[in-house]
């Protein structure tokens, strides 16, 4: 994209961004192939002016307390993105769970669930492509298979999981050979959702932001454990028979159970080191998280509630769902706050090392 | 094959001229960031970044060296760029294989298979990496892939005035750096150490290609104290997530094999 520099004068040069001349020079360089849109736009996202430059601390440095970490890049897609897999995930467990049954009493459960699956999966595989800087390079994904790369596992998670659920809803109710097909295939996309619901944890843990980092062990937990209760809140706006409503009823019941336990562990983990834990008890990322757990725990008080209607059902499906989108939506933003802060990571880092002089320098840790 | 090369930065030569700054972004063809007045010091560069490959720090710290004689003041420069680590963060974790390990050893993002996942982004324990939104991919300094190609010296390296950027190999940069602590010691200025040198002094990223000799903690400089690149405690995360997807299975078979979900 080309912009133009000094619009005012006689003779307009029209630059790239890099004050070359696209007609006297050509852009060869290791980053000629970098597109400058608007600097000023691109500035926005880095700079923020100050209005007077934080105090030095002598003892708790840092350098004038700019960001020692980059933000993730991540839209608001992402952690919707996180909610979609993890309930079609979840469905498609449960989905292939239900097969275990042949009393036949369950086939439309089993349906419900593979469709929910296939359209989750769909879904967020929109999102995630849309959300690339390069969304018609997504294939590039799949040029190689290295776990230590979540991202990557992901993809051929993401993959497998719709096709595998496609064949099972197309085959399960045909007869003889075809049936087989259908059946090995919803227990494979079984498998794939059970990956697809719990990997986003691995791959939000496996990373350098302090507070995602510190937590990086319960957060394929937590984010399983939200699964179960978006899937279970899902299921519940459909309108099921009495057999079907207490298998969703007690897989949501463990799932929301296991999501507010998950969500106390995370933020007792991560405020060990307390700043770590910071973005988890204030600031808009502090309020989506305790909104996570009021609306799930709401939504499952609403769920035990003795009567037995489709309205509190209902009530109990958008208020679960609700809170698993907040509890995304809280970890993304919490993300995003504690790369913000320097001292999160080095208090962390400082903190991992208690009592051991840091390596390689002498005195200048007591300066 | 090529040997492995790297940058040894000695911010105690360092004049904060920002000559580095400018030969990187020529050489390299990058565009511009926009102009700033940031108020912090010189340094209106403020960080690495998608198209800054090369930040000189200037940092202002009301604590006196020991050389000195004069009140609590230092004024230190240090020219910070990719660590181009052992272990790297951006390459373990970049799901398409755009970034590669070189034939010198540095870490190198091919444009041409960079879909802009952004997770080298999250993955850099030294916030190196960046996506640049308007072009929609990640890019970092190259340790001037070009000019090595051709047994040319990178440009920031070259462009040094005083040789505070000293290119070469590694083991003789290490050798080197070593000598020159010792050499500071002996000066009188005990602060010097070396940040990243090698795989003891820094496990949690094995080393780093581009080291650097400096004179206070490392979060003076924006550098984090003892760096751990994420995807050496992945396994762990994996060992979490078979546990949660086991569970998941339980609970859905538990729910629809149970007597109280079962027919009465």
């Amino acid at each position: 994209m080309s912009t133009t520099l000094y619009p005012e004068s006689v003779n307009p040069v029209v630059t790239n961004a890099r004050d070359v001349d696209p007609y006297l020079g050509t852009l060869s360089g290791e980053a000629g192939g970098q597109i400058a849109g608007p600097a000023d736009r691109h500035l926005e996202k880095n700079v923020q002016p100050w209005e007077r430059l934080p105090e030095p601390l002598v003892s708790d440095p840092t350098y004038y307390d700019r960001p020692m970490l980059k933000a993730p890049v991540w839209s608001w897609e992402v952690p919707l993105y996180y909610y979609t897999g993890g309930a079609a995930g979840a469905c498609l467990v449960l989905g292939a769970a239900a097969q275990l049954d042949h009393s036949g009493e369950l086939n439309r459960m089993i349906r419900r669930c593979h469709w929910a699956g296939i359209i989750g999966s769909g879904i967020a595989a929109v999102l995630l492509i849309d959300d690339l800087g390069r969304p018609s390079r997504f294939l590039n994904m799949l040029r190689v298979f290295r776990p230590t790369s979540p991202m990557n596992m992901g993809a051929w998670i993401l993959s497998g999981a719709a096709p595998t659920a496609i064949v099972a809803g197309i085959f399960l109710r045909r007869r003889g050979f075809w049936r087989f097909v259908g059946e090995s295939s919803g227990f494979a996309s079984g498998l794939f959702g059970m990956g697809l619901a719990t990997y986003t944890g691995v791959l939000v843990g496996n990373s350098a932001i302090p507070v995602w980092q510190a937590s990086r062990r319960i957060l394929p937990l937590l984010f399983g454990a939200s699964a179960i209760a978006s899937a279970g809140s899902l299921l519940n706006l459909f309108s099921e028979d009495a057999r079907e409503g207490r298998i969703t009823h007690m897989f949501g019941t463990v799932g929301r159970i296991a999501e507010i336990a998950a969500t106390i562990a995370m933020e007792r983990q991560a405020s060990r080191v307390p700043l770590v834990g910071r973005p988890l008890r204030s600031g808009p990322s502090g309020f989506l998280w305790r909104a996570a757990t009021v609306l799930t725990a709401a939504s499952l008080i609403a769920s035990l509630l003795p009567k037995r209607s489709r309205k509190k059902q209902a009530i109990a499906g958008v208020l679960g769902t609700a809170g698993s989108l907040a509890l995304r939506y809280a970890v993304h933003t919490a993300g995003a706050a504690s790369a913000r802060d320097p001292r999160a990571t080095f208090h962390l880092q400082r903190n991992n090392s208690a009592g051991e002089q840091l390596r390689g320098g002498k005195n200048h840790d007591t300066l | 094959m090529a040997s492995a090369k790297g940058f040894f930065t000695d911010t105690t030569l360092c004049i904060g001229c920002k000559a580095c700054e400018v030969a990187c972004k020529q050489w390299n063809q990058l565009p511009d960031d926009g102009f700033f007045f940031t108020g912090m010091s010189y340094d209106n560069t403020v960080q690495l970044g998608a198209s800054t490959w090369r930040h000189v720090a200037f940092i202002e710290r009301p604590v006196a060296l020991s050389t000195q004689d004069a009140g609590a003041f230092s004024w230190l420069f240090s020219s910070d760029v990719c660590k181009h680590c052992a272990r790297a963060g951006c390459l373990e974790s970049c799901p398409t294989g755009a970034i590669i390990r070189t034939e010198f050893d540095s870490v190198y993002v091919q444009p041409d298979v960079c879909n802009g996942c952004g997770y080298c982004v999250v993955n850099c324990p030294f916030g190196v990496i960046d996506r640049r939104e308007d072009d929609g991919r990640a890019w970092k300094c190259t340790l001037c892939y070009d000019r090595l190609r051709e047994d040319m010296t990178p440009a920031c390296a070259k462009a040094c005035p005083t040789e505070s950027i000293q290119f070469g190999d590694l083991e003789q940069l290490r050798s080197h750096a070593e000598a020159r602590v010792e050499k500071l010691h002996g000066d009188g200025l005990h602060e010097a150490y070396l940040y990243g040198v090698d795989k003891e002094s820094q496990p949690g990223t094995e080393g780093l290609n581009a080291f650097f000799l400096l004179l206070d903690k490392p979060e003076v400089y924006n550098l984090p104290p003892e760096p751990k690149v994420p995807t050496k405690g992945v396994s762990g995360a994996w060992a979490s997530m078979a546990v949660a997807a086991l569970a998941m299975a339980g609970i859905a078979v538990g729910a629809v094999l149970s007597k109280g979900a079962g027919r009465r």
